[in-house]
């Protein structure tokens, strides 16, 4: 046996002589400077962890401070001389909704967090421990396993692909995040619209919609809402991660974009009578009439004229 | 076959994020533990280099997909200070990271100050240099080249404590100057592009606190929004439109004021079986508004104009929400979520317009809009745990949306006769799916949902609508597979409109970390849409009522590809390639409809890249790395092409102790 294994085993077994005095259940705590002795390497850097506030102030009761805050009592697995099993809370073997509850304990304490349970993620069996890295963290802040957005990407390749497109907000360059328009731990958005509706979609308290912390100008109110930004929101129009079009847009012009909706059909629109279709003096095959926006400047909205002409 | 190989290759080699080429990604030097000082323990990072780029072809588009331009730069810096017994006595933590500092057009920077149990603050700073041709939409009369800037400010005092006090402040600015549009003097008149300078900025003040008493947390937060906007549009020189038509002269001061307060109160308690979660909102946004236009020139039939339009008005936008969230968890295999939600926007606005042509007052009318929206929600959704491997999920979903709308325009004086409407819709899912892990390294998710919506708003929203969702995972020490595939169809035909939609996304990917020298990343996603709408326009000399289809087909295929060597312990190399490609609807050459030629645009946007980073000694390296965009379209729409190929690269000394 290698001499450092045997000092390692018969530092273990003096450790756990207090403890074999008494029988297995219940488990004592140990305190953390007992897990220190085998596991030297994650102590090593832990004053770096958010997670060591909870030893630093010291006041706080033993199954809420240190190694045995999180993974619940040691003193079995001090008897046993290691050993994932004797672990009370091992995130390795733990069922994902025990980890989620392990570890809303103490962070249900936040309201970004109030929603968690009902969240798309935890639908899908994604909870903390799937993107956070509490001892091999990437990131400092929120202790990511990954950077954001590569964390993001392991899951989601087709947004990867939608945000290398030649049109897109800046995610891969940096300077927009995945969480500033979403919440990962669940959002306050109301259930509807489903179906191809974005997930995890944070809003404001006046529930605008995250678009609009950065396009400030779109924000209104108006005199003259264009009715469908308002009711069915800017992805009506626009695919918010990424194109081959222009600003965004479902489609590669804009006739086509708007005419799909202004055809005068059906009980749809403000009015019941359909969504007002063009007017007669548009003649769409002068390649004016075809870039709508060219005279409809102010489509998200106008406090000067109804057809948002200014 | 070769065909499928290829296929095979890029399914089962599948990739990684890919990077930009600066700054360098993932190459540490020196000792991750840092420098002792003190009771302190201090790491940092700085990566100072030099970009360059050599761009051919369109530098409008360019600028809008990539932007990257020559100069000196700090490429990216990190630097933590951490107090040893977390006692610290000032800070315990503080941890900065920048990047692109000095003129890179994606600028970022963010900084946390801590003190355990006294306080918390966070900055995150970004800036971006926007530029955006807009050709497809305006024809080159709609650029912006402007500067988009960001701060959020967060304090948070006793945030260890049972009551804890946050403040916060934002702030968000577009300024620059660019181009907008105006069809001046006659509606069938010539549309002048006009010079526009921008300058917007909002600024959010926010103050709150919770308090954890016995197991309930009480938030409550007040915040002061102010957005100002005094863009002016100006043309100072005149311009000839089709003869005989001129605008000389072209002024206009638009400026908006608007202001929203607003609070919000939660409260979350918990016990072994039930948590709650409710929250009420209510914030009132309003604004006032002038707008002075001035415009002098001839008309189409050569008449000298001198046109002055002037608006004054008001909107408001009172919103109130209200959610309740409970979560049953009666044993440990079974819990119920439920979340009811209501939320009512109310926007009114009125303006008093004026116009005067010639000096000569034409006409006045006095506005008042009303657009409410009232949605109420529920979701209820049951999940069962078969075991640490198996569990299943279903929900309910039922949403009742009244919108009410008065639209109304009269002359001062006169009483209102507004158009007054009311509406209601109703939508009723479900969703069902399972989570299952088959090994332990393999895990699968499937999930379904199927929604009715009796009156939908537009003839694009969802009415008949099924989404299927599938995930498979498998996971080993040095091998990741993915795969997935999305769907989303909705049907809203009614006569005309006839609309469909259907999307489909297939992805796969793969990371393998071959040895601890060499690892590989792949990727490859197709999405594929297909949308079949009726529209009803006017074409032709006289013009003529035409009804038809919209048909837009997308066929989109994007893969990358990541391979990261390290070699000998003393250099890193990376060298990734990332393709975009639309195939469109499969045509090779134009129609002669123009709705048809408008509705497919393929093109190719690739960029393959490398990266070398060399250490030179414990505590610096050197970096090299280059990247070509390449972006070519196959259809000019509007006889537009913005092709354009850059070669974008940079060196750096990564400096690291």
């Amino acid at each position: 046996m290698h001499i450092s294994t045997f000092m390692k085993r018969l530092a273990l077994i003096l450790l756990a002589l207090p403890f074999a005095a008494t029988a297995q259940p219940p488990n004592k705590f140990v305190g953390s400077q007992v897990c220190k002795t085998c596991h030297p390497d994650i102590w090593l850097n832990f004053y770096k962890n958010p997670h060591f506030k909870s030893i630093a102030s010291a006041k706080e009761a033993e199954d809420k401070t240190g190694c045995e805050g999180c993974h619940g009592a040691g003193g079995n697995h001090v008897a046993a001389g290691g050993g994932k099993t004797t672990i009370p809370r091992s995130f390795t073997l733990m069922s994902t909704d025990r980890a989620l509850e392990t570890c809303l304990a103490c962070h249900s304490k936040d309201m970004s967090r109030a929603n968690v349970r009902r969240s798309s993620h935890t639908e899908a069996d994604v909870v903390c421990s799937n993107c956070h890295s509490i001892h091999k963290a990437a990131t400092p802040k929120f202790l990511l396993a990954k950077h954001q957005t590569e964390l993001c990407y392991t899951c989601h390749a087709s947004i990867r692909a939608q945000f290398e497109m030649p049109v897109k907000h800046r995610v891969n360059e940096g300077v927009v995040q995945c969480t500033d328009c979403h919440n990962p731990h669940g959002s306050f958005n109301s259930a509807t619209p489903t179906g191809s509706s974005a997930a995890l979609v944070t809003t404001a308290l006046d529930n605008e919609q995250p678009c609009l912390k950065c396009h400030i100008d779109k924000r209104g109110p108006f005199v003259y809402e264009h009715a469908s930004v308002r009711v069915e929101g800017c992805a009506g129009c626009h695919m918010p991660h990424g194109s081959t079009n222009a600003k965004l847009l479902r489609r590669p012009v804009t006739f086509t974009l708007c005419l799909e909706c202004h055809n005068g059909a059906g009980t749809f629109g403000r009015q019941n009578n359909g969504v007002f279709a063009q007017s007669a003096s548009h003649n769409m095959l002068d390649p004016k009439y075809q870039k709508c926006t060219l005279c409809h400047v102010r489509i998200h909205g106008s406090n000067a004229d109804a057809t948002f002409l200014r | 076959m070769r065909r499928t190989l290829l296929c095979i290759f890029v399914i089962a080699f599948a990739a990684g994020a890919q990077e930009t080429v600066a700054p360098t990604a993932g190459e540490r030097v020196g000792s991750v533990r840092g420098e002792n000082t003190g009771d302190y323990n201090v790491v940092q990072s700085w990566e100072f280099g030099y970009r360059y780029a050599s761009v051919g072809g369109n530098q409008g588009e360019y600028r809008s997909d990539v932007n990257y331009h020559d100069g000196f730069r700090l490429l990216g810096s990190s630097f933590t200070v951490n107090s040893k017994d977390g006692k610290g006595r000032w800070f315990d933590e503080i941890v900065l990271t920048t990047q692109g500092l000095g003129n890179d057009p994606y600028e970022s920077a963010t900084l946390r100050v801590q003190k355990n149990r006294w306080y918390r603050y966070d900055l995150l700073w970004r800036q971006n240099d926007y530029f955006n041709p807009g050709l497809t939409v305006a024809n080159g009369a709609h650029i912006e080249d402007t500067t988009y800037s960001w701060q959020d400010h967060d304090l948070t005092l006793l945030p260890q404590n049972w009551y804890r006090i946050r403040a916060g402040y934002s702030r968000t600015g577009q300024n620059g100057p660019a181009l907008t549009s105006q069809q001046i003097f006659n509606a069938q008149g010539t549309v002048y592009p006009i010079f526009r300078d921008i300058k917007q900025q909002y600024n959010e003040f926010r103050l709150g606190g919770d308090i954890l008493l016995k197991g309930f947390r009480l938030t409550v937060q007040h915040r002061w929004e102010y957005f100002k906007e005094d863009t002016t549009d100006n043309q100072a020189i005149a311009v000839q439109g089709a003869a005989p038509q001129v605008l000389s002269s072209f002024y206009r001061a638009q400026p908006y004021r608007g202001t929203t307060p607003g609070w919000m109160g939660n409260l979350y308690f918990e016990r072994r079986w039930i948590a709650v979660n409710g929250r009420v909102s209510y914030a009132n946004t309003k604004g006032n508004f002038g707008q002075n236009e001035t415009a002098m020139g001839q008309d189409r039939f050569g008449n000298s104009q001198n046109q002055q339009v002037i608006v004054i008005g008001n909107g408001d936008r009172p919103v109130l929400t209200a959610d309740l969230n409970e979560t049953l968890f009666p044993e440990g295999k079974f819990s119920i979520v439920n979340n009811s939600s209501v939320a009512n926007t109310r926007m009114d606005g009125n303006n008093f317009f004026e116009q005067f042509n010639n000096a000569n007052f034409l006409f006045s009318t006095i506005n008042f809009q009303l657009l409410n929206i009232r949605l109420v929600t529920n979701a209820a959704d049951l999940r069962y745990r078969f075991s640490k491997r198996l569990n299943i999920f279903a929900g309910f979903r039922f949403a009742e949306r009244r919108i009410q709308s008065v639209e109304d325009s009269t002359v001062p004086g006169s009483p209102y006769f507004g158009v007054t409407a009311q509406q209601a819709n109703h939508t009723d899912a479900g969703v069902a799916g399972v989570n299952w892990l088959p090994l332990k390294t393999l895990r699968v998710h499937l999930e379904g949902e199927v929604g009715r919506n009796d009156n939908p708003f537009t003839p694009v929203s969802l009415r008949n609508y099924h989404a299927i969702r599938s995930k498979i995972q498998y996971r080993r020490k040095t091998v990741t597979l993915g795969g997935g595939y999305q769907e989303n169809y909705n049907n809203n035909s009614i006569q005309i409109t006839a609309y469909s939609s259907h999307a489909r996304t297939y992805s796969a990917d793969a990371s393998w970390n071959v040895r601890s020298w060499v690892s590989v990343d792949a990727s490859y996603t197709r999405l594929h849409l297909d949308t079949l709408g009726g529209i009803d326009y006017f074409a032709g000399a006289p013009a003529q009522q035409l009804t038809g289809t919209s048909i837009y087909i997308s066929n989109i295929h994007a893969a990358n590809l990541g391979l990261r060597f390290a070699l000998s312990k003393r250099a890193d190399l990376y060298a990734g390639y990332n393709i975009t490609k639309d195939t469109g609807d499969g045509r090779t050459t134009q129609s002669t409809d123009p709705f048809y030629n408008a509705q497919t645009f393929p093109l190719t946007y690739q960029s393959p890249l490398f990266r070398l980073s060399v250490r030179i000694t414990e505590k610096l390296r050197y970096n090299v790395g280059y990247q070509y965009y390449g972006y070519n379209e196959q259809f000019g729409l509007f006889s537009t092409y913005e092709n354009f190929h850059a070669n974008t690269g940079y060196t750096s000394l990564l400096w690291s102790f």
